[in-house]
């Protein structure tokens, strides 16, 4: 809201400088946004909160200024003349809807000549960021500007039957605004109508038919109330907002509504001359009662901290223009119609905090009670984002947001939770997974020459119908870079295999590896699942095409609910007092024998001794039949009771050289 | 007297002296040694050997003055065998010298999302002074992010232009306050918790904006809670975010939750209130929104308003986090560049 200083200055005296007003103003809830100089003064564009309507003209924040700094206030005073003919002898109001318009003031103005305004009034309007029109059209501003009141001058020739009519409009009604748009109504919409058609939209904008043109001489000048509620839900129907509707939906004084008319009548008569008939026509259906609101004054300590002085608190109320009386428990309040925001105790307590001024509070900490605490399972969130980093992943955060079609390639069974009103045609529901966010970001840092990442997100993904945290990793490029110091190292499958092996064991989960239920964006032969805790693997060829990687990716999805509820009861193994004993053996095998079916043999050789199994070579092709292959695999051995003898550690080599030959038919490489 | 002997055992001493100054390292320091002490065939032993042949009278002197070059030269030789050796030990260190100055052999550290990083180094500081963390869901009733917060059907910012919408009734929630709702819907005062989290609102992204975004907002609710605790809270909370010099103001405002409400402006973290364009040269910089609970809150939730006050306050993660790194654009957060994340 732009006030002019100089305006201001018709109503109060303020002893300080703009720039000194817009400070101090900023802290008593007028926020200081800007300060412009202009030829005709001051201009402070000031943050009206959305309950403060009262605020949105200079009157009102004059009466701030005037709580600020004291001092007479004076208020618009004039001595309107009046024609010797009524005005209800030649026009005619009505209120059709009382609930929608409560009140609504007209004034006739007879003899009337439009012309452009005087300078002193266009510069006043266009300092406050209003263009000038003509000389009525300015005024009806000039009184909005000045006492908050919106209002609209209507052409009285151009209204047919002279009369109004408040009231809805019908169902194939329509109105050209002034703005030269059509406006299909209905009967959620409140309109001002002539005997025949609507002529303008209540609260609003006038319409063009009745507009005020060089050719006017017979004004009518419209100043009422209308309810806000109806005035906002019109004006989103519509898409429109006018400094009128503004006001409105946020609350008029509908008190204003004849003194703001008269004020209008009287600058007509003195700028466009003409005379104004008679009296005022008042329809006023939905006469205010004055509200009363009960402080008690121990409310003042126990709710801001410090108690304030009787004489400060009804200081601050008059300078308010809020009628105190003192009772033997605190005040009663007469709210006057303008604070449309003051209802309860605690809004009082608000006016004596920002009038007395937050800095008067001193600065406490409530007693303490009790201890506080994290989410549930944020500790071991930590250690799994402390494993990650240390593991070389860096954490990214994309957007909830989802393209349904990219989403359905991944998740086609998931039904999509999905927005009304969406920012995009390509952002229309809530992700589903986190897989196109991360290839996304891989994507990035590829197209910008970052090659080798590891990467996380863990975060929420969604549905129709709830919503859930899960961790997703992703990674291409080299492991290891090419340094001065060591050759590169791409990452594959077993870096990644290994990364969720060690974050399985540090959660306390045994690996259980299958191969079944692939999901169809993994590569067929590049893929385990280790039940539903975990799936990872490398990105199938035809799912990484659209993002046009040049490299393989690799991703592992883990169901991080599932990891964190993972027991934690366990108890260390003790370290062994005796040796361990290490045999290698280079075996041959025929080709498809997994590693695991030989693993499962070795263990099922029953021996209590051997406490690890591990591969260290592996050879496709060499000096034995084509259909085999080569795989070395040390074996160690370890009793908790005592030193193994030679005989024994043989004869656990026979036990495991025995059973690899019979089940697998493997044999020793000589 | 100088016989003929001692004269020998001194000019052996004199030949030693000289051959040891040309003893270059420890091999032929062994050489020098062999050529004087050598069982077999030392010059000095030999002279030794020679102690039969010395007159009588002069061989206590002679087996004295012998076993005293002896010594010398013994001495010597050790001091020498020291030297070398020495020498030896750092010649081989000198010959493992790597160019240090080479870079390190660094292993890949990942690195945790500043937004993460923030929203730890909040809930911690706030966990220390009583807070419990709550979470709740970021698809909302209306009811929880609009209703019972003091927001009614027709207020603006439930305009579909500002909010996403799933249905009439469930939103994206906007802000993080309906978890303060359902927070007081299932437990009694003493409330103190603080809940993070993703909230949404419909604006295109740019510097200052993106669809998505974090907050975090604390709750109190109990008795004799008053506006000077939550000047107090805010300040303490700032002095550990930003630092021990950091201030904080509280201005009038206006949230139909909170009531008395206040913007919250802290000392700019830039210039320290000298005026800065961070700060528009105000000094000052706004961070979040606060206020004593609005008692119209409490009867949603069943509360004693004559028993209860409270307060709440909120504010972006990102902007907490922009500000103390001076960062100046919050789309960063949301590319994932690595050259960004890598600094955190």
């Amino acid at each position: 809201m732009k006030i002019s200083y100089s305006w201001l200055q018709e109503f109060v005296d303020i002893p300080v400088d703009a720039q000194t007003l817009g400070q101090r103003i900023t802290h008593v809830g007028l926020a200081l946004e800007s300060l412009e100089e202009r030829d005709g003064g001051s201009v402070l564009d000031l943050d009206v909160t959305t309950n403060r309507p009262d605020c949105l003209n200079h009157l009102g924040v004059a009466r701030e200024v005037r709580a600020i700094y004291g001092g007479p206030f004076r208020k618009p005073n004039f001595q309107l003349k009046e024609a010797a003919k009524a005005a209800s002898e030649v026009f005619s109001i009505s209120i059709a809807d009382s609930e929608l318009c409560g009140r609504y003031c007209g004034r006739y103005i007879a003899g009337v000549k439009i012309g452009p305004s005087p300078d002193w009034l266009k510069k006043r309007l266009e300092a406050v960021g209003v263009r000038s029109i003509n000389n009525v059209a300015d005024i009806t501003n000039y009184v909005m500007m000045e006492l908050g009141h919106p209002m609209h001058a209507f052409d009285a020739d151009k209204l047919g039957g002279r009369q109004i009519i408040v009231r809805r409009a019908g169902l194939d009604e329509k109105l050209t605004t002034l703005d030269g748009v059509e406006r299909a109504l209905n009967p959620s919409i409140l309109v001002i109508a002539d005997a025949n058609k609507p002529v303008a939209l209540a609260g609003i904008m006038g319409g063009g038919e009745s507009e005020i043109t060089g050719s006017t001489t017979k004004v009518l000048l419209e100043s009422a109330y209308f309810n806000p509620g109806s005035i906002r839900k019109t004006a989103r129907t519509l898409g429109m907002t006018t400094e009128a509707s503004y006001r409105f939906e946020r609350g008029a004084d509908i008190e204003m509504a004849a003194f703001a008319c008269d004020r209008a009548a009287l600058l007509i008569q003195e700028l466009a001359g003409g005379e104004v008939l008679r009296g005022m026509i008042d329809v006023y259906p939905g006469e205010a009662k004055a509200a009363s609101v009960n402080l008690r004054r121990d409310r003042i300590a126990r709710v801001l901290g410090a108690a304030v002085d009787d004489a400060v608190v009804n200081e601050i109320f008059e300078r308010l223009e809020l009628k105190p009386v003192q009772t033997a428990t605190g005040w009663t309040v007469e709210v006057p119609t303008f604070r449309v925001d003051l209802a309860g105790e605690e809004d009082l307590l608000e006016e004596i905090a920002r009038h007395h001024g937050f800095d008067k509070f001193p600065a406490t900490l409530p007693a303490s009670r009790g201890f506080g605490s994290p989410l549930p399972h944020e500790s071991r969130v930590r250690r799994l984002r402390g494993f990650l980093s240390a593991a070389g992943y860096s954490e990214i955060t994309t957007y909830s947001f989802g393209n349904e079609q990219m989403e359905k390639r991944f998740y086609p069974d998931i039904d999509p939770l999905r927005l009304r009103n969406p920012m995009s045609e390509e952002t229309t529901i809530l992700r589903t997974s986190l897989i196109p966010g991360m290839l996304s970001t891989l994507q990035w840092n590829l197209n910008r020459g970052i090659r080798n990442l590891q990467l996380y997100e863990l975060s929420k993904v969604y549905w129709n119908g709830g919503e859930r945290r899960t961790l997703l990793l992703g990674a291409c490029g080299n492991l290891r870079m090419a340094s001065v110091h060591e050759a590169p190292r791409e990452f594959d499958f077993f870096a990644l295999k290994g990364d969720i092996e060690e974050l399985l064991a540090g959660f306390n989960t045994t690996v259980r590896l299958t191969t079944d239920n692939i999901p169809k964006y993994y590569h067929p032969g590049r893929f385990a699942r280790v039940g539903h805790l975990a799936m990872f693997g490398e990105l199938h060829p035809e799912y990484a095409e659209p993002f046009k990687f040049r490299q393989r990716v690799y991703m592992a999805e883990i169901d991080i609910e599932l990891l964190l509820g993972s027991s934690e009861n366990r108890q260390i193994e003790q370290i062994p007092k005796y040796p361990a004993v290490k045999r290698d053996f280079s075996l041959l095998l025929e080709k498809g024998t997994q590693y695991a079916t030989v693993h499962r043999t070795i263990a099922g050789a029953g021996i209590s001794e051997l406490i690890r199994v591990e591969p260290f070579d592996r050879m496709e092709s060499g000096p034995f039949p084509e259909t085999k292959y080569s795989l070395s695999v040390s074996v160690v051995y370890q009793s908790a009771e005592r030193t193994l003898t030679d005989v024994e550690v043989e004869g656990f080599d026979k036990r495991i050289i025995d059973i690899l030959e019979k089940r697998l038919g493997a044999h020793l490489r000589k | 007297m100088s016989s003929e002997w001692i004269g020998q055992l001194r000019s052996i001493e004199q030949q030693f002296d000289r051959e040891r100054e040309s003893a270059a390292d420890l091999r032929s320091l062994e050489e020098v040694k062999n050529r004087f002490l050598s069982r077999k065939s030392g010059l000095l032993t030999l002279q030794l050997q020679n102690v039969r042949n010395v007159p009588a009278a002069e061989r206590a002197e002679f087996g004295r003055i012998a076993n005293e070059i002896k010594g010398r030269i013994e001495t010597a030789l050790e001091a020498l065998q020291q030297k070398f050796s020495d020498a030896d030990a750092t010649a081989a260190l000198e010959r493992e010298r790597l160019d240090v100055t080479l870079p390190g052999n660094r292993r890949r550290i990942g690195h945790i999302h500043p937004l993460t990083l923030a929203r730890q180094e909040i809930e911690d500081i706030f966990i220390s002074m009583g807070y419990t963390v709550e979470d709740g869901p970021e698809v909302e009733k209306t009811y929880y992010n609009f209703e019972a917060l003091n927001i009614p059907a027709s207020h603006p910012a439930r305009d579909p232009k500002d909010t996403f919408y799933v249905s009439d009734d469930v939103v994206l929630r906007t802000h993080t306050s309906p978890v303060q709702v359902r927070t007081m819907e299932k437990m009694q005062p003493p409330v103190r918790i603080i809940c993070p989290g993703r909230v949404y609102r419909r604006d295109a992204a740019d510097a200052t904006h993106t669809p998505m975004f974090h907050q975090f907002e604390c709750l109190l609710v109990d008795e004799g809670i008053t506006f000077s605790d939550l000047k107090g809270t805010l300040e303490r909370f700032h002095k550990l975010y930003f630092g021990e010099k950091t201030e904080t103001r509280l201005r009038p405002s206006f949230f139909p939750f909170t009531e008395p409400s206040a913007e919250v402006d802290v000392s700019c973290v830039f210039c320290g209130r000298k005026g800065c364009r961070v700060c528009k040269h105000s000094g000052w910089i706004e961070v979040m929104g606060s206020g004593l609970v609005n008692p119209r809150l409490f009867e949603f939730v069943k509360y004693d308003a004559s028993r209860y006050t409270g307060f709440a306050f909120g504010g972006g993660i990102e902007r907490y986090h922009a500000l103390k790194y001076g960062i100046n654009d919050i789309q960063l957060y949301y590319q994932n560049d690595m050259r960004f994340l890598e600094q955190f």
